[in-house]
């Protein structure tokens, strides 16, 4: 039972004031998702809105074969991939050397309290991996999803899944390191 | 295998633990004025005439190949049309002669008497042959 099911059937009806309660709902989510997907290429709140603007277009086509929460976090992986292309092609055209694009890590920089730092730790290590096991373990391990509804998302086998999960987390272990001490 | 499983719960409890992302404030309302905008785009969008200049390059592109192609609207009719002024003039000016030599000299107003030498003409030139 999909706990948004009556607020999108309203949405989609026309209802704005429907459709700003599943934005309440889900803003979070899909803003943490467009940082950790966009790794600091791109601005991760402007990513955000054109997610919801996207699902508010497209909302009568959705027809409730998964839950909205999934339908929605497609959105949000087209929207960012769509956008990191462009910011691809126009970096390749116009710069250079492509890693002027990729914002400096704050490395050496001291944290302004622990929840920034821990953040950042985080998204520092789900950098560094390939946009396949990233977009996985991110989707399991911060969005929470589960392993059907991520396969279904990105279109690949469960077992696919658990196996760039596994993979991902592998790589994840040592640079994770400081946040793993005391637990 | 115990060992990479307990890996696996620690590396999966510390990104759960990730601090939700601060969304901005005011982001609802930058989403909702985004999709007014859009819907607003789309109503000026009917009365862009550049739009429409676009949309109808092939529809005007189809009618003028029918023009061109319609049998109603060959260029006989106005070559007809053209001719009328000239015949009149021709027909004042004096020796009524009439060679019948393309279709829309068929369709002149022509006087008997042309007409009388045209055949006493042709019936000639059989003769000699």
């Amino acid at each position: 039972m999909d706990p948004d099911r009556e607020l999108v059937e309203a949405a989609a009806a026309g209802s704005r004031d429907a459709f700003d309660e599943l934005v309440r709902r889900h803003q979070a989510a899909i803003v943490s998702l467009a940082q950790v997907l966009t790794s600091g290429r791109g601005d991760p709140d402007d990513l955000a809105q054109e997610v919801f603007v996207r699902a508010w277009r497209s909302l009568r086509t959705f027809r409730g074969e998964s839950l909205f929460r999934t339908w929605l976090h497609r959105v949000a992986i087209n929207v960012v991939r769509t956008s990191q292309a462009k910011r691809g092609l126009w970096t390749r055209l116009f710069t250079s050397d492509s890693q002027d694009s990729v914002p400096e890590r704050a490395s050496g920089e001291e944290p302004l309290d622990a929840v920034l730092a821990r953040r950042q730790v985080i998204d520092r290590a789900l950098a560094t991996l390939p946009e396949e096991l990233r977009v996985a373990v991110t989707l399991r391990d911060l969005q929470g999803l589960d392993y059907k509804e991520i396969a279904d998302l990105i279109g690949v086998p469960v077992g696919t899944v658990e196996s760039r999960i596994f993979r991902a987390r592998q790589k994840l272990k040592p640079l994770l390191a400081p946040l793993l001490k005391g637990r | 295998m115990d060992y990479d499983d307990d890996d696996q719960r620690l590396v999966a409890s510390v990104l759960a633990s990730r601090p939700a992302a601060d969304v901005a404030p005011g982001f609802l309302a930058r989403v909702n004025a985004r999709i007014d905008a859009a819907r607003d785009e789309g109503w000026f969008g009917l009365a862009d005439f550049r739009v429409w200049t676009l949309r109808l390059v092939p529809a005007a592109a189809a009618l003028a190949l029918i023009g061109l192609l319609w049998p109603g609207t060959s260029s006989t009719a106005p070559r007809a049309a053209d001719a009328t002024p000239a015949v009149a003039a021709s027909e004042s000016a004096a020796p009524q002669r009439f060679t019948p030599s393309s279709a829309s000299d068929w369709q002149r107003d022509v006087t008997a008497n042309a007409l009388l030498e045209a055949a006493m003409h042709s019936r000639g030139e059989g003769r000699a042959r």
